[in-house]
């Protein structure tokens, strides 16, 4: 894996080209925050049940030792198979050996970020496995050898068109269609004929309850249903941070997590899986891949609490108009500039920089994560860590050079009202300056603040102000 | 040799942060106790489900005709319908895939979602709630709880099943362009029976 820092803005300013996509991305994702407004308003409780879930998860996490325990204890006496890994390669080891042993040859999945951050499809693909994906989004972004851009609509990205042009090269299908319904039509024919043969079904696990050692798949598909149902083998992959403790609590989440998402008050499959079925086996791997070691930092611990709703992506001004792909990781938007940087700090050092640090994304989390402020906190460890771009970091310096002296700061001032007034557009439009790129400079004011201070308010203010000054 | 699992809990216990800090809160029980039919009526129509309400006089196997004209193979696991398919012929998984339409009966539905409840235990075998191409659940009204709270604290079969299925509605997919399709994998449509 290249270390080399993502690209965020050049890959965004591609996306921002293609204005029918991108109008379509931004409104879209809105639509479904104000569909998500709206659950909140009806439920007087709201607040509280965040409050609520906030509350649980950070007590399971401060015990997750003896959760994780307890609940392999509960579901080894329901007859799962558990496994541990301390890491993707020793995930795709373990999912590798079960399906030799049963000489299982074609995998269906359902949707799991997991799996994707331990990078599973093209490992299993060397071992002779055929993995298909049966999310249709998810299978959208598998047939066009993407990431998913948006962790619970993976193909958001996509317009009608561009997935008529992947099922027509892999389906058979026409690629003029534009009808929604005929291309899920044909995902459907095209998958039943996999699932029915399926050697092994895989689910991810959205939560995971120590008391009765079950684990919940919440999907609108019902996909993992079928998953898991058809094929008489299923392993689920599921990350460490994913338990609650009591299955009481499981309300609390289930009113939280489809409403947040996707502004549904529920999804419409939400499936509790305690043991085999009969004639069936069972597998779970649970997955740290660095989750205790975040666990760890003091700062972005509570990033652990995150149920994947999508919610801080779907109100996020930035993620709107950069698409997914651009934070180029399995994690993107708001959550993903915060988690992604303890999977590779070098590599994905400039996504705590893809927000304006409006604090929308804080104010959504139905987990009470405080995003925004973990942003500017890993700004500071990156700067700390010399991990800011050049230019950025020199553009600091001077600034942080030229604050520190206020007559200097006062002269920039006027002079940069000056030129923004008289200058041609091309000395200030220009690669010099990022940001006049994507928009219009700030118009130029007649009078500065401390211009009109001066004239107004200095001399009446002084006395006032005289017994403040002390710092 | 310390294993993955020795070593994933050590750096946990290193780790976390103390968990004196960190009660564990009481279980909570929120929001609207109503657990009308009404309720539940509406929720289930929200998410896409629908009601099969019986005209006078009327059998559950006219009913299931009535909506579903072009069903030839009905598959029932309740006494109240008949069907078309002997359920003891649903054996495998596979099996189900070529129903038209599954009958079953629900042990509870959720007011809040409209969301019934379906397990091994009301299953000739569990993919039989998903490979048919639609489901006809039947329900007792008294057999509705309020919402997620109440059902997770009430209903025992949360603790039992190995397998527990709650199901509002159809199979639903919004991930092209946007747009809303019902019967996306598993059934096209979930109507509900009230007995």
């Amino acid at each position: 894996m290249s270390d080399k820092p993502v690209n965020h803005a050049r890959a965004a300013e591609h996306f921002i080209e293609d204005t029918p996509h991108l109008q379509f991305h931004d409104e879209r994702l809105w639509d479904m925050r104000q569909k998500r407004d709206a659950q909140m308003h009806i439920l007087p409780e709201w607040q509280e049940l965040r409050e609520e879930a906030s509350r649980i998860k950070e007590h399971t996490l401060s015990r997750l030792p003896e959760y994780l325990e307890q609940f392999e204890t509960n579901a080894r006496k329901n007859g799962i198979h558990v496994h541990w890994a301390r890491d993707g390669a020793e995930h795709n080891r373990i999912v590798g050996e079960i399906l030799k042993a049963h000489n299982a040859r074609n995998l269906i999945k359902s949707k799991s970020m997991v799996t994707e951050e331990c990078d599973m499809r093209p490992y299993l693909a060397k071992q002779g496995v055929t993995v298909t994906e049966t999310d249709l989004g998810e299978r959208i972004q598998q047939l066009d050898d993407q990431l998913p851009s948006h962790i619970v609509v993976p193909a958001v990205h996509k317009l009608t068109a561009d997935v008529a042009k992947i099922f027509a090269k892999d389906y058979h299908t026409d690629p003029e269609i534009r009808d929604p319904h005929l291309l899920a039509e044909a995902q459907r024919q095209a998958a039943r004929p996999v699932i029915l043969h399926a050697d092994a079904g895989m689910t991810g696990g959205n939560f995971v309850v120590a008391e009765t050692g079950t684990f919940v798949v919440c999907t609108n598909e019902g996909n993992a249903d079928l998953s898991a149902t058809v094929p008489n083998l299923h392993i689920a992959t599921i990350g460490i941070e994913r338990l609650v403790p009591r299955m009481a609590d499981m309300g609390v989440f289930i009113r939280l997590l489809s409403r947040s998402a996707l502004g549904s008050p529920i999804t419409q499959y939400t499936t509790h899986f305690r043991g085999p079925q009969k004639g069936g086996e069972m597998h779970v791997v649970l997955v740290d891949n660095g989750r205790s070691a975040r666990l760890g930092m003091e700062d972005f611990w509570t990033s652990l609490k995150c149920i994947r709703c999508g919610a801080c992506m779907n109100t996020c001004p930035v993620y709107r108009r950069s698409g997914g792909l651009s934070y180029g990781a399995v994690y993107s938007g708001p959550i993903g500039a915060i988690i992604d940087p303890t999977f590779n700090e070098r590599k994905y050092s400039t996504l705590p920089y893809a927000s304006t640090l409006n604090g929308s994304c804080t104010n959504v989390c139905p987990v009470k994560i405080n995003i925004h402020e973990q942003l500017y906190k890993w700004r500071r460890v990156l700067v700390q860590h010399h991990e800011m771009p050049f230019v950025k970091r020199e553009i600091m310096h001077m600034a942080g050079k030229l604050m520190g002296q206020p007559r200097m700061y006062r002269a920039a001032i006027k002079a940069t009202e000056v030129s923004l007034s008289t200058m041609p557009r091309f000395v200030l439009y220009n690669w010099l300056n990022p940001w006049g790129k994507h928009r219009e400079n700030p118009h130029p004011v007649k009078q500065t603040f401390n211009d009109w201070y001066r004239k107004n308010r200095e001399t009446a203010a002084k006395p006032a102000a005289a017994p403040e000054t002390k710092k | 040799m310390s294993t993955a699992r020795d070593e994933i809990l050590q750096a946990l216990r290193a780790n976390r942060p103390t968990p004196e800090n960190h009660p564990l809160p009481p279980v909570a029980t929120l929001g609207d106790l109503d657990a009308s039919r009404e309720r539940f009526i509406t929720s289930l129509k929200i998410l896409g489900g629908d009601v099969l309400e019986p005209v006078e006089g009327e059998t559950l196997d006219q009913a299931i005709l009535r909506r579903h004209p072009d069903a030839k193979v009905i598959c029932s696991n309740v006494p109240e319908a008949r069907g078309t398919l002997p359920v003891e012929k649903v054996k495998t998984p596979q099996d189900a895939a070529t129903i038209d339409v599954t009958v079953v009966r629900a042990p509870f539905g959720i007011a809040e979602m409209g969301s019934i409840f379906l397990s091994e235990a009301q299953l000739p075998i569990n993919s039989f709630a998903h490979l048919g191409q639609h489901i006809v659940v039947l329900l007792s009204v008294d057999q509705l709880t309020a919402n997620m709270h109440t059902a997770y604290q009430e209903r025992p079969e949360f603790k039992t099943a190995n397998y527990g299925v709650l199901m509002s509605g159809p199979s639903a997919t919004a991930d092209i362009q946007g747009v809303l399709i019902r019967g996306a994998q598993g059934v096209r449509s979930l109507s509900v029976w009230f007995t």
